[in-house]
């Protein structure tokens, strides 16, 4: 997964009718977003890849059931995009569904262009966003996984807001050693101040601890 | 199919039960007359029995008293007036009995007699249906030869000519058959058993009565099969019929449903069909819209969005066309034909009459001759039953007394007419003008196309259908307050 491909999402637009999809993408591009068309609920299953950040705007049609259908498939294989569901015929009942399946959205056609607009780009970035939540965690656990067991310890204790000395005391260390310790942990964690460490750190210690 | 033969089933094994139960009831009812009877009878022939009994003990004691020099010649003269006495004995003093070979016993008997003082019996020749009676006596002593077989006579018998009965004396291992019986197997035997109370002749009376399964009132407990049955199929034909009847409303219910889950499918279809190219018009022009705003504006595109947005239209412009012929109905004038409006109206009125009776409704047909018009049968009574089908609505929002329909048949120049008036709330005013107009109802979930369709239909047969205005006379007439619709149709050309 490069940078380059999450600065520019990409809408999966999935529907049977050509006018619509043309005329969909058209207007979708013109906020600057990339879009994707498929031509139908298989079309899109086997060519889909999940790796890039955006949305899917999938159309379900009367009946429901395939569109529903495609919804439990991407939540099976882990897919994370945000689904907007969209229908010619909407009912409550679907519309309920919908939701039920993890639909982000539900949309009655013809649509509103400042409402999709709106909802695609509120999709697009609340997945980046949790795509980047995803990443800094990531980094967080592989530096977190660096430290030593000392470390760990001291770390816990700094987060629980205890000075050097108090650490020192607690666990029977001359706080010189202990300033060493914190010196390489926020090294390791490359943490620039007690701040940024307790954001990002404090959520690991707590389930270290709760391990 | 499974469903017929289980019920066919649960009436036979009904129709088996009852019958037993009756056939055991009658049979046990018959039994238990027949056994009355037969105890009635075996104390009738104890009875006879005992006076027989009785008379030989009379007869001896007559003879003792009356023993005087000569009365030896009237003793003698008694088997002509009692025929079953065979012979009378006389023994005087120390003379021996007359009868040598049985001397001995009718000795042992006369001092049995004499020690008892009273007549003693001797049974020893009971088996050959004889019977001596001895009366010792000081002066005499009688002895009676009598034939047990004479003690019966078949007039007084009450046994006479039954072979299921068997009758016999008996006394100490001796005994004697009056009436055989047929020796029958099986069936139920009745017992009678008693004891003469004359003492000088205490035999048992034992009767017994065979009563064989013929003898079972097997007319009555047929009769009873049949009657049994009989009420039975009438009960299976009356269940039947309810069955069918619950069916065919349930069959007229589903087909209402069914039309209006039909028109449902029509108008969701026809939304989807519509809602694509208008999904693609709105996306288009509002994407050539900010095309267009953009600085530079890309026109090229933009010109290209409104292209695809006009053939969205023609599109949306053909799915309707495309309905509209599918809602056409081919061949309309052929099917018109002279159909009586009041034959129509008792049809339609027919179809909904479990509505009627459910709403409690006062139903009113009234009218003017027997208009024949010319109109398409089935479109007719879709228009009817359309009609009433509003007034039933109508009608279930007030009170079940107030509730009443009143329908109307007549003509007037060259149109006959119907007039479908109800007590229901009426219509507003400010609605009159729309109840026509496709989509437009008052009910929920109702699609609004009835009315409007009626009146396509009503029109397409050369007919109107209007609300009756309120000063209509024939609205006047009905006297109804609420809603009244009027359809006319072309009279058929008198020739």
């Amino acid at each position: 997964m490069s940078d380059a491909v999450q600065l520019s999402p990409l809408i999966h637009l999935v529907d049977d009718d050509e006018a619509v999809r043309n005329s969909l993408a058209l207007l979708i591009g013109t906020v600057g977003l990339r879009v994707r068309t498929w031509t139908g609920p298989d079309d899109f299953l086997a060519g889909f890849d999940g790796d890039n950040v955006g949305a899917i705007l999938l159309d379900v049609r009367m009946p429901g059931t395939s569109g529903l259908a495609v919804l439990e498939t991407l939540a099976a294989r882990g897919v994370d995009q945000p689904v907007i569901m969209m229908t010619g015929h909407g009912t409550v009942d679907l519309c309920r569904r919908a939701f039920k399946s993890g639909a982000a959205e539900f949309l009655e056609k013809p649509v509103d262009d400042d409402l999709l607009l709106d909802t695609l780009q509120k999709a697009v970035r609340q997945h980046v966003r949790s795509r980047e939540r995803l990443r800094a965690d990531r980094i967080a656990r592989q530096r977190y996984a660096q430290l030593s067991e000392r470390e760990r310890e001291v770390l816990g204790l700094i987060i629980g807001g205890l000075t050097n000395k108090e650490i020192a005391r607690a666990l029977g260390l001359s706080p010189r050693t202990v300033e060493t310790h914190r010196a390489n942990l926020f090294s390791k964690l490359e943490a620039d101040s007690l701040a940024q460490l307790i954001r990002s750190y404090a959520q690991l210690v707590e389930e270290g601890d709760a391990a | 199919m499974r469903h017929k033969l289980v019920w066919a089933l649960a009436w036979i094994s009904a129709w088996l039960l009852l019958t037993v139960a009756a056939a055991v009831a009658l049979g046990t009812a018959e039994l238990q007359r027949l056994r009355e009877r037969f105890e009635a009878d075996a104390r009738v022939v104890h009875r006879l029995l005992s006076l027989r009994a009785v008379e030989h003990e009379t007869i001896l004691a007559t003879l003792a008293l009356l023993d005087v020099p000569g009365a030896d010649a009237a003793a003698q003269r008694l088997p002509a007036i009692y025929p079953r006495v065979l012979a009378v004995l006389r023994r005087e003093g120390n003379l021996p009995w007359g009868d040598a070979a049985r001397a001995e016993a009718l000795a042992s008997a006369e001092a049995a007699s004499r020690r008892a003082g009273r007549a003693w019996g001797l049974v020893s020749e009971l088996g050959e249906g004889r019977l001596w009676v001895v009366q010792a006596s000081d002066q005499a002593s009688h002895a009676l030869r009598i034939d047990l077989a004479g003690m019966v006579r078949a007039a007084e018998w009450p046994f006479a000519g039954m072979d299921a009965v068997r009758v016999e004396l008996s006394h100490a291992g001796h005994r004697w058959v009056i009436q055989p019986g047929a020796a029958e197997q099986g069936g139920w035997r009745f017992q009678f058993d008693k004891p003469l109370t004359v003492r000088s002749q205490p035999f048992d009376v034992v009767a017994e009565r065979r009563v064989g399964w013929s003898e079972l009132p097997w007319a009555y407990m047929g009769a009873a099969a049949a009657l049994i049955g009989g009420v039975l199929v009438g009960a299976a034909l009356l269940q039947q019929q309810r069955v069918a009847r619950r069916r065919a409303e349930e069959l007229l219910r589903l087909g209402q449903r069914g039309r209006l889950n039909a028109m449902g499918e029509v108008a969701a279809g026809m939304a989807h069909e519509l809602n694509q190219p208008l999904t693609a018009i709105l996306a288009s022009t509002r994407a050539a819209e900010r095309l267009l705003r953009d600085d530079p504006a890309d026109v090229d595109a933009a010109r290209g969005a409104m292209k695809a947005a006009g053939e969205q239209a023609r599109r949306a412009a053909d799915v309707l066309s495309r309905l509209r012929r599918i809602m056409e109905r081919p061949g309309g004038a052929d099917r018109i034909e002279a159909v009586d409006l009041r034959a129509a109206v008792d049809g339609a009125l027919h179809l909904v009459e479990p509505q009627l009776r459910r709403l409690r409704i006062q139903v009113r047909v009234q009218g003017q001759g027997t208009p024949i018009v010319m109109a398409d049968p089935v479109a007719l009574d879709q228009i009817i039953h359309n009609l009433l089908g509003n007034a039933l609505h109508a009608l279930e929002q007030v009170p079940e007394p107030e509730r009443r329909l009143s329908l109307t048949a007549g003509a007037e120049a060259r149109d006959g007419w119907l007039l479908v008036a109800d007590s229901g709330p009426g219509i507003p005013p400010a609605l009159r003008a729309r109840v026509f107009d496709p989509f437009f109802t008052t009910r929920e979930g109702g699609l609004g196309l009835g009315l409007s369709l009626c009146e396509t239909l009503a029109a397409g047969m050369d007919g109107r259908l209007e609300l009756a205005a309120a000063g209509d006379p024939r609205r006047v007439a009905a006297g109804m307050p609420g809603a009244a619709f009027i359809l006319s149709l072309p009279l058929r050309h008198q020739p």
